[in-house]
């Protein structure tokens, strides 16, 4: 590895790392490409460098250390919590910006406290850019999926329509989309008298029975892939989807919650103001939010350099609470990239919930900062600002 | 300058373009024998054909190693990265036409959109222990579509390069993403296409290397009028 282009300033990263109660881990350079792919989606796959072993398989070069780190955590079984520290080379095809270049970051799996844990990811980014960039003033940007589910739970929809709000959050293009075909209803259209009488009857079980026989005279498997009853339960679930639609006041509070972009000084004061004027039970999310509101307070992290955008997210099914990202204040390149992924552990197979939260810092942009020229020209999709791309790891 | 044209070198589509290039007054004649690989037009001195396999086409077009070439503009738009600034479609010739759709098995009762599509492929994984798999070899077209035109993330491309519309009756995979002219073979599979499932309506092009050095070129502009004209 060409460590001759290791930032100068690595040293002084890892120091801080080591004075935070982390274990240093390295992982192979060379990694199985299945749970990077199976984790961000098919569209990483021409963001990363793919190459195959004799048998094979699919191997990348590591495009980021998040994934191998809780890997490693989970073959080694070593218990949380845990808080591991990298720092390393990683491999991504952009088109600017070099292909090689170093990350480090901070991982802390296990912290069963959300908020100080989040609290403290934050502090703990901020503090070691702090070390590297000493008289740079920052700007961090959070948002917050919990939130924004518990004000999609709030509003009243069928759970088919919540969940596919959520699971557009962060892509503000697809997020539009949705909430203007909430304003009308679909119809389901297409069935035949046959299928209609037995949901009309609710017969779920001669309804699967038709699909199973169905499958066995087109010869479909009945076992490779979407079972009948599958299909039964969310042709009934369409159903409700297709009459169910939000009234204005709802879209209008929906769409209001999202404009919200506020100083975390104010944000617990705009965000009680929104649930209450929009008479929306938010009581849980808002405590979770509060709670770590005060946390960061309480970790010395400075409120006014903190903007809470609720539109902010990450379309990745991992990410469930906290993701933020930190620039030089009035610059875009994103410096470092975080957020709490509480999901991910058990989909790469933990047998038990383990909650995590972490961050990366790019080094290059770092580095680039440090020396003083302003990058204003960045790569498409890692813009602080911008819609999020698909595929995007942190 | 020569103007170099790739040219399918068999087949229907070889047929098809040479009847065109002769409409639009360029007579295209093997040089040596019919099974030659190299071609001339009558009274085009500058202009020489090579006939490449379809797929080649779009390459040595991207690569700018051909001027111009007739192909299937699925091939172009798959094969090459921004396709757009590298090629232009100078002419759409009106055959080889089919489409690029994605079809899910017809007895998917409750999937019509994409909309729901994206609603079975978030949830598969919780259900399936694995994410939804999609067999094609239209792996670009693919991901443009579901990732960036409907926001979809979560699904593996299985790679298929044939009888992909059997893929899902055999369990390869979930559902498909092939190109179709008439349809029928997915009505044979049992598949259906989504109302919002067509990526790409295509058909044989006349693609132009997007070159420097045709600017002002009156050969190139030449051949393009001609084509353009009978089309």
């Amino acid at each position: 590895m060409p460590l001759i282009d290791m930032p100068d300033f690595a040293p002084a990263i890892l120091d801080e790392f080591s004075r935070r109660n982390t274990t240093r881990v390295d992982t192979p350079v060379i990694q199985p490409a299945e749970p990077f792919l199976d984790m961000a989606g098919e569209d990483l796959r021409r963001r990363i460098f793919l190459t195959e072993n004799e048998r094979g398989e699919s191997l990348c070069l590591r495009p980021e250390f998040t994934i191998p780190v809780c890997l490693r955590h989970i073959e080694t079984a070593t218990g949380t919590p845990k808080r591991y520290a990298y720092l390393g080379e990683v491999f991504r095809q952009r088109r600017e910006g070099a292909n090689e270049f170093y990350q480090a970051g901070l991982e802390d799996l296990g912290d069963t406290d959300a908020a100080t844990a989040d609290a403290r990811i934050v502090a703990d980014a901020l503090a070691c850019l702090q070390t590297v960039l000493p008289s740079h003033a920052f700007a961090v940007t959070i948002g917050d999926q919990a939130v924004f589910e518990a004000v999609v739970a709030a509003l009243g929809l069928p759970v088919g329509w919540q969940r596919r709000l959520v699971r557009a959050f962060g892509q503000t293009d697809v997020l539009e989309a949705i909430i203007a075909r909430l304003a009308r209803p679909q119809p389901v259209a297409g069935l035949s008298p046959e299928v209609e009488r037995m949901l009309e009857a609710g017969d779920d079980a001669g309804l699967a029975a038709h699909l199973r026989d169905e499958m066995e005279r087109t010869g479909y498997l009945t076992n490779a892939s979407r079972a009948p009853e599958e299909i039964v339960r969310r042709l009934k679930e369409k159903r409700l989807l297709a009459g169910a639609s939000l009234d204005s006041a709802k879209l209008d509070a929906l769409k209001e919650f999202l404009s919200i972009n506020v100083s975390l000084r104010y944000a617990p004061g705009v965000l009680s103001d929104f649930a209450r004027s929009a008479a929306l039970p938010l009581e849980a999310a808002i405590a979770g939010f509060d709670a770590r509101v005060a946390a960061l307070r309480d970790a010395g992290a400075s409120l006014a350099d903190i903007t809470w955008r609720a539109a902010f997210g990450r379309p990745l099914d991992y990410y469930t609470g906290l993701v933020f990202e930190v620039t030089v204040r009035g610059e875009h390149d994103v410096l470092i990239g975080g957020g709490r992924y509480d999901r991910m552990l058990t989909l790469l197979g933990a047998k038990d919930h383990i909650p995590a939260v972490g961050f990366s810092m790019w080094l290059d942009r770092i580095q680039k900062a440090k020396g003083g020229a302003a990058i204003r020209k960045v790569e498409a999709g890692f813009r602080t600002q911008s819609p999020r791309k698909s595929g995007e790891l942190r | 300058m020569t103007i170099t044209i790739g040219l399918p070198s068999k087949g229907r589509m070889k047929d098809d373009a040479s009847a065109i290039f002769e409409k639009a007054g360029m007579k295209i004649v093997a040089v040596g024998n019919d099974r030659s690989y190299r071609g001339r037009v009558e009274g085009f001195e500058d202009v020489e054909i090579a006939f490449l396999s379809a797929s080649e086409i779009s390459r040595e077009i991207g690569n700018g190693t051909v001027d111009f070439g007739v192909t299937g503009e699925d091939l172009v738009r798959e094969g090459l990265a921004d396709a757009d600034a590298r090629v232009e479609i100078a002419a759409r010739l009106g055959f080889g036409r089919a489409d690029v759709v994605v079809a899910v098995p017809e007895i998917w009762l409750d999937v019509e959109t994409m909309a729901d599509l994206g609603d079975v492929a978030a949830e598969f994984r919780a259900r399936h222990g694995r994410r939804l798999a999609i067999a094609t070899k239209y792996w670009r077209l693919t991901q443009q579509h579901f990732s960036g035109s409907h926001g979809i993330q979560l699904y593996r491309i299985v790679e298929s390069l044939g009888a992909t519309e059997g893929a899902p009756a055999a369990g390869q995979a979930d559902i498909i993403v092939d190109i179709t002219s008439t349809g029928s073979t997915l009505v044979a599979n049992h598949l259906k296409v989504l109302s919002d499932g067509v990526i790409l309506r295509s058909e044989a092009c006349l693609v132009r290397a997007r070159k420097q050095e045709h600017e002002g070129n009156a050969t190139v502009a030449k051949i393009i009028e001609a084509v353009r004209g009978v089309v």
